[in-house]
């Protein structure tokens, strides 16, 4: 009887928690459910429609095991799969270089708190807010061949014309161009936040131990930064990574393959090839790919990243 | 207080739950159909409350021809109370398959009528994308046979009438006749007199004897046919690195190289091709027929159209588009498509399109008879057309076509624009199409 009605008496206690923790679960369920259904659900789909034969003209498909798969590492699918890595990290390094070491410099230009550089600085993040389709049909203009304002500018130096768009080896570059004028204004305002936090006593004492500029950039400024420009990079790199619709409206993967990213490859397989059991396993190799490549970012750089404690 | 908390929450995600639980998947034998609630699609087209119903045609026909098409809609618009139709530009070709493919997956938003660039039939025909019309064509007696054979074959998938020819067309050259009588030139009837006709048509690095358009291979498909290049063999493999398939490729680029000719590629290939046909920069292009109209219109100089320089044959191949009606939609939809695409299918229709524009006359009855004769009157570089419309081929109708052309397309601009060398590239080309063509 006394132990009955020990339980009876933890029971009672824990109810409450229990209760507590139901409501919790409960309030998180909306979101939980929104997320299996809209995130979850499609990524397990994906795996499925990896191992099919879907064309999505066909409203039925078989399973073909890993035929796909076979395709994509031993055919033809392993050319594609390897330009298409190759001109995606083109792309991210390009792009956090622009974002990362373009940022700074012109953080360290505009970090100063008068009106004039604060108008400066709201010209430099303005692109920013700039719908990218209606960015990248001005772009299509301004790089035009024969009417392009920038052609128009290098011919008064006697340079060009230059076929931005149309030429292997500058269609990226084009490309990086759009984003870097984008992106640019992003990675300064960051920075520019993230240096309003450092303690003005570091530059007070290495003043007074009389380090130069140069020397106080590299001592205090940089290593203080570091897990700003960590989190620069590693959201950057996963952005830059999913790149699309820049090449889209530009270039169209082309010329010769030259811009061919991931994305872009994966929606010409699903919705100009129409086949979704080829988009779906380039998706799946991509998906992993940015896993791991997130998590070696995380786990290597976060030995270098100082924290002001 | 806290229950209506947690009854809100609950509603929520069974509201949410209850939303996203439309469609069902049936995964347990191995044919999976994907859309198992087949339903008459949540359409563009819709019944109003007043009985009209309203049915979308969804086409790919540019400014140019925007005056002709809402002329012929409107008049069919005020004819049939019952069914009102609204015309919607989709993009070009490739935009508007990509908006019907997607749409049709998705079971919504299918307009009534739709346009497909040719070698998109055999795709919906395989996927039963289209409505069989054999029945409507036999229940309202409409005149089939009135068609020219292959154009009735082009908007067949096998035995099945998926489709009808709308506005139809063939690869022409183009050429500028002033300067040509000035240059004591023709356009030469065989491939084998093209370089004689180069030498003396071109200046290299100031005026092309011929551009080439390079965006679409359907321009310069006929080289390859005509020169004896299977594209698609009786094996089901490709013949493009054959030693004839080599030898074609390898004569465009010599062509390209000396300055003869140029490929036009790139985003503004279409307009910059024209531009310099315009100022005289090129004294011919390959083009369109269906184009004759708005070249004689821009161009300051008296224009000529001729067939391409032929090889062993002279087969060119049928472009254009064809009119379908979505399976999925509604009966009572379908049937109200039906009577929109069987007026444009008329000759009247057809007629007024052939006379404004530079499609061509789809119907025999209008091309053996006296309104044929008026119509070679008043465009008679249209002749040379007329003379051979038995040799204009349906072309290769497989629904793995555009991944093929999209291939050659890619490989033929890198060889001759990036000097790759060509029988190389073109084995590899090769073993890319064969892959794709055994998967199919």
């Amino acid at each position: 009887m006394k132990e009955f009605n020990k339980n009876a008496d933890e029971n009672k206690r824990l109810n409450p928690r229990m209760i507590s923790g139901l409501k919790d679960f409960a309030c998180t369920l909306p979101a939980l459910v929104f997320l299996g259904i809209f995130t979850y659900y499609p990524i397990m789909e994906l795996f499925r429609i990896s191992f099919t034969n879907w064309n999505l003209l066909n409203d039925t498909y078989e399973y073909v095991g890993f035929k796909n798969w076979i395709w994509l590492f031993n055919g033809s699918g392993t050319k594609h799969l390897l330009n298409s890595l190759k001109v995606t990290f083109l792309y991210s390094l390009g792009e956090l270089s622009i974002t990362i070491i373009g940022g700074m410099i012109f953080a360290l230009i505009f970090n100063r708190m008068t009106k004039g550089f604060s108008t400066m600085r709201a010209i430099v993040f303005v692109p920013k807010y700039v719908a990218m389709s209606s960015a990248a049909v001005i772009y299509l203009w301004i790089l035009n061949t024969d009417s392009g304002i920038l052609n128009y500018i290098l011919s008064l130096f006697g340079v060009g014309p230059v076929d931005w768009l149309g030429d292997r080896d500058t269609a990226l570059l084009s490309v990086l161009l759009l984003t870097g004028w984008r992106a640019v204004g992003y990675g300064m305002m960051v920075y520019l936040s993230a240096m309003l936090g450092i303690s003005q006593d570091y530059y007070e004492a290495a003043a007074l131990d009389g380090a130069n500029k140069v020397q106080i950039f590299f001592k205090i400024t940089l290593p203080m930064l570091s897990p700003t420009t960590l989190f620069l990079f590693v959201t950057t790199f996963i952005s830059s990574m999913k790149v699309f619709q820049s090449v889209d409206i530009l270039t169209k993967g082309g010329p010769y393959r030259s811009t061919e990213v991931f994305v872009y490859k994966i929606y010409q397989y699903a919705m100009v090839d129409f086949r979704m059991d080829r988009a779906s396993v380039i998706a799946i190799f991509f998906f992993i790919l940015l896993l791991i490549v997130t998590a070696l970012t995380m786990k290597i750089s976060s030995g270098n990243v100082t924290y002001d404690s | 207080m806290k229950k209506r908390y947690l009854t809100g929450i609950v509603m929520l995600t069974a509201a949410m739950l209850g939303a996203c639980s439309g469609q069902k998947t049936t995964t347990e034998t191995s044919k999976v159909d994907t859309t198992e609630v087949n339903t008459e699609s949540e359409k563009a087209s819709t019944e109003t409350p007043g009985g009209v119903i309203e049915i979308e045609f969804w086409h790919a026909l540019e400014n140019q021809y925007e005056a002709t098409l809402n002329k012929v809609v409107d008049e069919f618009n005020k004819t049939h109370t019952d069914i009102s139709v609204k015309p919607v530009y989709v993009g070009a070709y490739a935009a508007l398959n990509e908006a019907i493919v997607a749409s049709n997956a998705a079971g919504t938003g299918l307009p009534g009528v739709a346009m497909a660039n040719i070698p998109y039939v055999a795709g919906y025909g395989s996927s039963n994308l289209c409505e069989d019309l054999g029945p409507y064509i036999e229940r309202d007696g409409f005149e089939i046979d009135d068609f020219g054979e292959g154009l009735v074959k082009a908007a067949k998938y096998g035995d099945t009438q998926v489709a009808l020819p709308f506005l139809v067309s063939t690869e022409v050259v183009f050429y500028n006749k002033d300067m040509a009588s000035e240059l004591g030139v023709e356009i030469p009837e065989k491939w084998d007199d093209m370089p004689a006709f180069l030498e003396k048509a071109s200046v290299p690095g100031e005026r092309y004897g011929m551009a080439i358009p390079g965006w679409n291979t359907w321009y310069y498909e006929p080289f390859f046919i005509n020169n004896g290049v299977k594209m698609v063999t009786d094996e089901n493999t490709t013949d493009f690195a054959s030693e004839k398939g080599i030898q074609v490729v390898n004569t465009m680029k010599d062509w390209c190289d000396a300055g003869y000719t140029y490929l036009a590629v790139g985003e503004d290939a279409a307009s910059e091709m024209r531009q310099k046909f315009l100022n005289g920069e090129t004294l011919s292009v390959i083009y369109t027929s269906s184009l004759y109209n708005t070249m004689v219109e821009t161009c300051p100089f008296e224009v000529g159209m001729t067939w391409l320089p032929s090889g062993d044959t002279k087969i060119q191949e049928l472009g254009g588009n064809v009119l379908f009606i979505p399976a999925k939609n509604s009966q009572e939809v379908k049937d109200a498509s039906w009577e929109f695409l069987s007026y444009l299918m008329g000759k009247d229709v057809n007629m007024i399109w052939a006379s404004e524009s530079g499609y061509l006359p789809t119907r025999k009855s209008v091309q053996d008879t006296e309104e044929g004769k008026e119509f070679l009157e008043s465009k008679p570089a249209f002749q040379v057309i007329f003379d051979n419309l038995d040799l204009i081929d349906p072309g290769i109708q497989r629904s793995d076509w555009s991944q093929i052309t999209a291939i050659l397309k890619n490989y033929v601009e890198e060889i001759i624009e990036e000097d790759l060398d060509v029988e190389d590239s073109l084995k590899e080309m090769e073993a890319e199409i064969n892959e794709i063509l055994s998967d199919s």
